[in-house]
């Protein structure tokens, strides 16, 4: 390993600057949690590595008329131990307290997580389930997108050199709304998932799925939103012919890899079992608000 | 035997080796260090079989600070890595492993290259560098796959190995119901959360060759460098410092070891090495990779007559110290608490293109369990008898102990079982756990459409096997005492365990004794800590040393109160005339000063027998049905150790044990490629259970079958925990999913549960 440099710069301009300066070789930190792995497995050598933690707003959490803006590189516990955010989105909090452990969790942040680009992410598929909206900047200046169009294949993102994301909006909650996310793993804790599904639904006062999003993790090159999966739920009170439409649905969408985590059948029949459960989560919390 | 008093014993003493460690000041190998030292690295083969032709060094060499690399051609002197004195067997030496490889290598992570370097990231780096030029071989990965060629004229099935005893064939001729399963454990191991480590010495003023983190069985492996390195016993010292844990396969001797010490002579500075957690991961020993093809024949009444078992047993790459230990024990303990009244076995003892396997907790226990229950419960369901009338039908009872296994072959040691009440255990067991009423309840919820289910594990373990341990304790003029054994610590609580049985024979505070183990050089011999041995042998070494000490303490103290020593006892460290709380006393510190020659003592416990505890596994599980998932929602070990020194420890014992068998029955497997690449080299693909997977273990211990080989009854508990436990699970699911004989494969992952439950 050659020599890294180490910057924390504190406004996002600065770090735009030594992003684009150093450009492939320049890697964003913010808990460190994949990228200091990535160093001592000798899968990515950078040149430099940019802290963002000391730029503005970026470990923030803030509400305005119940939609809720967060940093990117803010903490996994501390969105845990967020009051309104988790009982708003409890689903995210879901896919975040999956994440490692405590003590990992205690650095990762969603961006990293998103931005990592692992098909497996475990705050991935709720945040695209979310409708959650990534606040990016850059040299070209700030833009937003959503966060599906992050990712575009294994570690790979849509982001261009110089640029990193600084939040995430997500809408405001409608009535009668839940998400939930659900991983199959081996084993329930520090695993990495064979399955993800994030759920997202909202329904009527008589019980009507109006909206869903439904996406999936670890069966594709990159985490999926699933259309037919939604559109399989809206307009109906979520039964079972529905559930099971919606189930099939996922498993027609997956296009996962045969691993020593899962066959590829596996991954297959069991993304249909993990969303239902997962739509099931979802679907008490939106009858409960 | 005479009654020893047992005060003391069984209490839930804390540990007395825990303040350093929970303070930060544990001396763990990797904190062992010395001036001037080197550090080595080692290059390991990245092929699983191939021949070497050529090994350029010249790149890595260049780099600074890099002091010597060596490959086989440098230490050309050195033989292979010996096998313990009492496992030599010439069949098998050709099969053992170079110190580093010579021109083939036999698995991913076999010893190529040593870099001695002022750094150890310096080291690494130039590891990176090295180039090894290879012709690759065929690859076996299997022991079921033809064999191949182990070296130039030499098949790599080691060996046909074989314990017959009664008339089989005569046993299936008369049977009224044969049962034949074909049963596979897959490949896993002990990962102690500390890897292995090294850090060689060599005093050139003493001409002592000194190894530092040393662990299990210091004195053998002193042994075994000193037939390998032809020096006096006198001028290799081992020592060991804290352990963080061992499970059978920490502290064997490896070729890292030698490669330390020589280095240390030959270049003239200390060497460290330690080991990091991927190459533990493909370095290590191994276990448990076995494939049984069994059969058993029963009457009509389901009495077993006769059981036959022919197996494949995985051996990785080399021949490690303990021989054909593994399979041999296998074989040894396959008709484990029943009377079967004909027997054979046979093994093929095959060398594949995987990490060397050796002993692991329970070894051979845990597969031949795993074995024999699937049996008993195949046998239940087609003879329609309940599983555990069954089992209890065919239990070997305690009229007839102590119960020999005496096998055919010249050469194979007989088994002779000391004692214990099986029929008894189980009684208890069943009671404890209320059995009828917790079947009654799985039957409810599978009605109702659970999957859930029970299974049973029952097995026998051997522990303190002999020959013979010593033990030297003094009290010194402040009273302190000192107990000098050549026993080792993994972790386990040994300090607390030795003093709790010194602080009970002498009448002393067990606060006041320090314990020393694991320095080859303070104590000529030692049997240390393996085969559930420490407690038995050293254990009872201490017990001897102590109650001779005692005696001598008692007669010293006769004199000086010019009292008849028989009206005299130790009471917290001081001699008392018995019962009184006033009247004369001394205490031991005050003898230890008056008498000239101090006051201690060394005795030893001798046998040639060995202790058998015996024990019954119990597991409730849930298999969602849609994942294949499997919780364990109950798991329950009962277990007779005839004399429990400390309750607490035991319990962690046997507790810690049952959750590395779950890991093995659920989640623990070093899978390898076709290629003979290993998959499982991190934690996050070699799946240990974690807290939220396994159940709050429930312990029932007894002291039902104290062993007449030791004055205070001891069995082993070291490995009680983990024996039954696959085949207790087994057993569970194929209850809770309703297929009987589901499960025929370990570790049972969620995949090939889920694979199971589509085919049926």
């Amino acid at each position: 390993m050659d020599d890294v440099r180490y910057e924390a710069p504190e406004s996002p301009d600065a770090a735009i600057s030594l992003l684009a300066e150093a450009g492939s070789s320049a890697r964003v930190f913010a808990g460190g949690t994949d990228v200091m792995v990535q160093i001592h497995a000798e899968l990515i050598d950078p040149g430099v590595i940019v802290d963002i933690k000391k730029v503005p707003g970026i470990m923030d959490i803030s509400e305005s008329d119940g939609a809720y803006t967060f940093g990117a590189a803010t903490p996994g516990m501390v969105l845990m131990a967020h009051e309104g955010l988790s009982s708003t989105w409890p689903g995210i909090i879901d896919g975040v307290a999956l994440i490692g452990s405590i003590q990992v969790k205690g650095r990762a942040s969603i961006g990293g997580n998103v931005c990592n680009g692992s098909p497996a992410a475990d705050s991935t598929p709720t945040m695209i389930a979310a409708n959650a909206v990534c606040n990016i900047v850059g040299p070209n200046g700030e833009r937003t997108a959503p966060v599906e169009d992050i990712v575009t294949g294994p570690g790979k993102t849509s982001l261009v050199d110089g640029e990193f994301i600084l939040s995430f909006s997500l809408p405001k909650r409608p009535a009668h709304s839940g998400d939930a996310y659900l991983r199959l793993t081996p084993r329930t804790e520090m695993d990495i998932a064979v399955v993800g599904a994030g759920v997202n639904i909202t329904l009527d006062d008589d019980g009507t799925c109006t909206a869903a999003r439904i996406s999936l993790g670890a069966v594709a090159p990159t985490p999926l939103l699933v259309a037919e999966a939604a559109d399989a739920l809206i307009g109906t009170k979520v039964d079972d012919a529905a559930l099971t439409k919606m189930g099939e649905a996922c498993s027609a969408a997956c296009n996962p890899i045969s691993d020593k985590r899962g066959t590829k059948e596996y991954r297959i029949k069991t993304a249909a079992v993990i969303a239902r459960r997962a739509v099931e989560i979802a679907l008490e919390r939106a009858r409960e608000n | 035997m005479a009654t020893q008093k047992k005060d003391l014993l069984g209490q839930r003493l804390t540990r007395l080796e825990d303040p350093p460690l929970i303070l930060g000041q544990g001396n763990y190998a990797a904190d062992i260090n010395f001036p001037n030292q080197l550090h080595m690295r080692i290059v390991r083969s990245p092929y699983a079989h191939a021949k070497i032709t050529s090994i350029d060094t010249a790149e890595a060499a260049a780099i600074s600070g890099i002091v010597k690399i060596w490959t086989s051609h440098d230490i050309a002197d050195l033989p292979p890595i010996d096998f313990r004195a009492d496992k030599s067997s010439e069949e098998l030496k050709p099969f053992r492993q170079n110190v580093l490889a010579t021109d083939r290598v036999r698995y991913v992570g076999d010893p190529v290259v040593a870099i001695f370097a002022e750094d150890p990231y310096v080291a690494e780096d130039a590891a990176d560098l090295v180039v090894i030029n290879v012709e690759q071989l065929r690859v076996i990965t299997s022991a079921d796959d033809e064999p191949g060629e182990f070296d130039v004229g030499l098949s790599s099935e080691a060996g046909l190995l074989t314990h017959t005893y009664g008339d089989v064939d005569a046993a299936f001729a008369a049977a009224d119901t044969v049962i034949e399963l074909d049963l596979r454990t897959g490949r896993h191991s002990g990962v102690p959360m500390e890897t292995r480590g090294a850090i060689g010495v060599y005093d050139a003023d003493e001409d002592i060759l000194k190894l530092y983190g040393a662990a299990k069985v210091p004195h053998r492996n002193r042994d075994t460098l000193v037939r390998m390195l032809g020096r006096d016993e006198d001028k290799i010292e081992l020592h060991e410092g804290h352990t963080g844990g061992g499970f059978g396969i920490r502290g064997e001797l490896y070729p890292e070891d030698v490669l330390v010490l020589v280095a240390a002579m030959r270049l003239g500075r200390s060497v460290k090495w330690i080991e990091d957690r991927q190459e533990h991961m493909m370095a290590a020993n191994q276990g448990r990779n076995q494939h049984h093809l069994v059969k058993i024949a029963v009457d009509k009444d389901g009495m077993i007559l006769g059981m036959e078992d022919e197996f494949f047993h995985d051996q990785g790459g080399y021949v490690r110290t303990h021989g054909a230990n593994v399979p041999n024990r296998t074989m040894c303990m396959l008709t484990g608490a029943y009377n079967v009244p004909a027997y054979r076995a046979l093994c093929h003892f095959r060398l594949t293109n995987k990490t060397p396997a050796a002993t692991y907790r329970a070894p051979g226990r845990f597969e031949s369990t795993f074995v024999r229950e699937r049996l008993m419960d195949a046998l239940a369901v087609k003879l329609g008898i309940d599983r555990i009338e069954l089992r209890r039908r065919n239990l070997i009872t305690s009229d007839q102990m102590p119960f020999s296994l005496n096998f055919d072959e010249p050469g194979v040691e007989d088994m002779e079982i000391d004692n214990g009440d099986y029929p008894q255990l189980l009684d208890k067991a069943l009671n404890w756990l209320k059995w009828d009423e917790m079947e009654a309840d799985l039957e409810r919820r599978r009605a109702a459409g659970e999957m859930v289910g029970s299974g049973i594990g029952v097995f026998v373990e051997e522990s303190g096997k002999g020959p013979s341990d010593g033990a030297r304790i003094s009290v010194d003029e402040n009273g302190d005492i000192e107990i000098l054994t050549g026993g080792a610590s993994l972790g386990q609580g040994f300090e607390t365990t030795m003093a709790q049985i010194c602080a009970n024979a002498l009448g002393v505070d067990y606060q006041r004794i320090t314990v020393i183990h694991g320095q080859t050089n303070l104590i000529p011999y030692g049997i240390g800590a393996h085969a559930a041995r420490a407690t038995v042998m050293t254990g009872s070494a201490v017990n001897v040393t102590a109650l001779t000490l005692r005696t001598k303490a008692l007669d010293l103290a006769a004199e000086m109160l010019q009292l008849p020593a028989d009206s005299l006892d130790i009471v917290d460290g001081t001699v008392i005339v018995t019962d009184k709380s006033s009247g004369p006393s001394i205490t031991l510190a005050e003898i230890a000063r008056r008498n000239e020659e101090g006051l201690a003592a060394e005795d030893f416990h001798k046998t040639k027998e060995s202790a058998f505890p015996y024990g019954i596994h119990f597991a409730v599980v849930k298999v969602d049905p849609e994942t294949g998932s499997i919780d364990v929602e109950r798991f329950m070990v009962a277990y007779d150790v005839g004399c429990m020194v400390n309750e607490m420890l035991l319990e962690g014992q046997l507790v810690g044990g049952c959750i590395q068998g779950i890991g093995g029955a659920l989640y623990e497997e070093f899978v390898y490629s076709d290629e003979g690449e290993p998959m499982a080299v991190t934690f996050a693909d070699y799946m240990i259970p974690t807290l939220d997977r396994v159940p709050t273990v429930e312990c029932m211990i007894t002291e039902d079958a104290p062993s007449p080989h030791n004055l205070l009854g001891l069995k082993g508990g070291g490995e009680g925990g983990i024996n039954g436990v696959g085949a207790a699970i087994a057993g569970a699911i194929d209850q809770a999913v309703g297929i009987p004989g589901a499960i025929t494969q370990l570790p049972v992952t969620p995949q090939r549960m889920k694979e199971i439950l589509n085919n049926s």
